[in-house]
């Protein structure tokens, strides 16, 4: 093993603690193509995402996961030093208020808190509402204009900032920020290693696009796929599951802990059919949980990837997460070796997939 | 034509599910084509190779969808009630207590939440009925992923009209197969395709056009009308002939091609309206688009209650667009 490699949880903790808005991914690529080194072919497109390649011959197939997370961008700075801020990528406003986060650039963060105004202080209507995001400002401990833009530009990020926790019996859930998709990324980069270490040759063409800019309009896998011109494309993601008590059962979409859910189809695409039954023959015969999503709602990369030239086959593949796009995405353990087994499963029966 | 549009409209293929009837055309277009295949996101391409010398024939593309609006199974509850998620816009006051039929040939019926008011009908408020005692037996008929549709139909009306389900788009593929008969031996190369997930945002029509990168597309689609009470003011109504669409809110069709259709119809006296929809959207869209882009437009038949059970066009209509594409083909 390298220096400085991390394997499995490790890696992943520390992806997801990387800041990485979209639009912002460079750290997290930076340290994506540290972690794979030089056990393939790695090369930037131009909108930054990282495409690694390992050849083979047979049909070409992308496995995207993406690099960025939900954040905010700074818009203005007030006379008191307070940043206001929007959202980048989809943000329940209520999930906002009194949360940490890290304001920022790639280079250089500086730690604030999100505020509204006290609750004695709001109206009788306000009481009720959701504070929306244009009346939140981010604290940063100015005491003035001048001194937040010592810190701050306006078109500045922020990430909500959050520790990596493992708990739950056994340590079997984690809490984070970013998950979505981190978690992708992370077993992309342990696939590849897998498959490097396993030899030999490949009855496929693998490229694994780390994607830049799915939370907002997918454009990162768009681009990728146009350049790559898979054949099959598989997409892990990170889906908000809902297993919670006020849910009833047939809304509840899947359950954390129980395997990859796989879509049926979500509000951008529709998956292919054989690659779903050959995705759940594989995890079948290994013995790897998964469960179908059981709603369709939502969207991912696929919903470009699949129209992109004449047409890509897809997959998803997505870690149950409870309180997805917010600063403590709660998602299993068990769920990360579940979707990497079945990743793995797929490619060595790839002959099998027609 | 009606019993040619009786066998296409019977294999339920909701978006992305398009196989049990592009097993029924392709036996159709197999014995008049030089090339029948499919692509990776479910198209049924024919192609017939015109006469032309190599070099001078256009690759003229003609696209009607394959997919009707359906349903997937999304979960089994302890009494064996289905419960689904919709594909395609699905109208469901139309859709409440109809018949559905699944893709393994298992009935059953749509119906809504007891007590659910008109007004707030929708999706989850549904499930299927389909008589099973429990879960137990409703899984040995149904598993999630499955799909189902509003059961098929086709009945003769008044004259030559019909009425039934899904006549989107099955009677734009009974023109395409019907126009493919007529004319055996086109000038240019002429692709049929019977596109996949159209009725999700025309996606199959947009790869497809993207490998053929065709000169001209036509698409073939239903289109609505201004003939029923209550409709808004539109210059189409059923038996009014072949309709040329000049826009809807997804396109603008190709002027070029808009004329030419417009004066093989005033030659041959073939019946036909123009169309402005103020509304929806047709693969015409996606072909116009892919790639390099394409001269575009669209032959619709007019359709009253488009979307649900009992959707209505006139025979004659559906004679005069086979007509006219014929007719275009000689001249293109």
């Amino acid at each position: 093993m390298k220096e400085n490699q991390l394997n499995g949880i490790e890696l992943l903790r520390a992806l997801c603690l990387e800041f990485g808005p979209t639009g912002c991914e460079h750290n997290v690529a930076a340290m994506i193509e540290a972690q794979l080194g030089d056990i393939c072919e790695i090369r930037r497109d131009r909108m930054d995402n990282v495409l690694a390649h390992l050849p083979g011959s047979g049909p070409r197939i992308m496995i995207s996961a993406h690099m960025d997370e939900v954040g905010m961008m700074i818009t203005s700075i007030d006379d008191q030093g307070y940043l206001r801020f929007t959202n980048v990528g989809g943000i329940d406003s209520r999930v906002l208020c009194g949360r940490r986060v890290q304001v920022g650039t790639a280079e250089h963060r500086i730690p604030g808190v999100i505020g509204a105004k006290a609750i004695h202080l709001q109206s009788a209507d306000e009481r009720t509402q959701t504070t929306p995001v244009d009346r939140l400002y981010i604290d940063i401990g100015a005491s003035s204009r001048e001194e937040a833009e010592k810190y701050v530009d306006i078109g500045d990020f922020a990430t909500f900032d959050s520790d990596f926790v493992r708990f739950g019996q056994d340590d079997r859930l984690m809490r984070c920020k970013a998950i979505d998709d981190r978690l992708g990324c992370a077993v992309m980069i342990e696939t590849l290693r897998a498959l490097v270490a396993r030899g030999g040759e490949r009855p496929y063409d693998l490229w694994c696009s780390f994607s830049v800019r799915e939370e907002i309009g997918k454009s990162g896998a768009k681009v990728a796929a146009y350049a790559i011109k898979p054949t099959y494309a598989i997409v892990l993601e990170s889906t908000a599951i809902a297993d919670l008590p006020d849910v009833p059962a047939n809304a509840r979409v899947g359950e954390v802990g129980k395997g990859g859910a796989l879509s049926i189809a979500d509000r951008s695409t529709i998956y292919d059919p054989a690659m779903l039954e050959f995705a759940m023959s594989c995890a079948r015969e290994a013995d790897i949980p998964c469960q179908l999503k059981r709603y369709i709602s939502g969207g991912n990369d696929a919903g470009h990837i699949h129209k992109t030239g004449d047409g890509v086959r897809c997959l998803a593949i997505s870690a149950p997460t409870r309180y997805l796009h917010s600063g403590s995405c709660v998602a299993a353990v068990a769920d990360y070796e579940h979707i990497r087994e079945m990743v793995l499963a797929m490619l060595k029966n790839w002959d099998k997939m027609n | 034509m009606l019993e040619l549009l009786k066998k296409i409209v019977k294999a339920p293929a909701i978006s992305g599910r398009e196989g049990a009837v592009a097993d029924v055309i392709s036996a159709l277009m197999e014995p008049i084509c030089d090339e029948v295949y499919r692509d990776k996101l479910g198209n049924l391409i024919a192609v017939k190779h015109g006469s032309a010398p190599e070099g001078e024939r256009k690759k003229i593309m003609f696209a009607a969808h394959m997919d009707e609006i359906g349903f997937f199974v999304t979960f089994i509850e302890d009494n064996g009630y289905i419960r689904l998620a919709p594909i395609g816009g699905i109208n469901f006051v139309a859709a409440a207590y109809t018949n559905v039929i699944f893709a393994n040939g298992v009935k059953g019926v749509l119906v809504p939440e007891t007590g659910t008011k008109a007004d707030a009908l929708t999706f989850d408020k549904f499930y299927v009925d389909i008589g099973a005692k429990d879960k137990k037996e409703a899984e040995r008929r149904v598993k999630i992923g499955d799909y189902f549709v509003i059961e098929p139909s086709v009945t003769r009306l008044c004259g030559k009209r019909v009425a039934g389900r899904p006549l989107d788009d099955r009677v734009g593929c009974a023109i395409m197969v019907e126009t493919a008969r007529r004319v055996p031996t086109p000038r240019d190369d002429v692709y049929y395709v019977f596109t996949a997930q159209e009725e999700v945002g025309c996606r199959g029509a947009k790869t497809a056009a993207f490998a053929i990168a065709p000169d001209v597309a036509i698409a073939y689609d239903v289109t609505g009308t201004g003939d029923t009470i209550g409709a808004k003011p539109m210059a189409v109504k059923v038996g009014g002939g072949a309709a040329i669409k000049l826009k809807d809110s997804s396109v603008i069709c190709s002027t070029e091609l808009v004329a030419a259709l417009e004066t093989a119809a005033r030659e041959e006296k073939i019946a036909y309206q123009i169309e402005i929809l103020p509304y929806g959207g047709t693969d015409t869209s996606s072909m116009q688009m892919a790639g390099s882009g394409c001269m575009a437009g669209c032959l619709s038949v007019p359709t009253r209650y488009i979307h649900s059970g009992v959707e209505m066009i006139d025979l004659g209509d559906v004679e005069a667009c086979v007509a006219l594409t014929a007719a275009y083909l000689v001249r293109a």
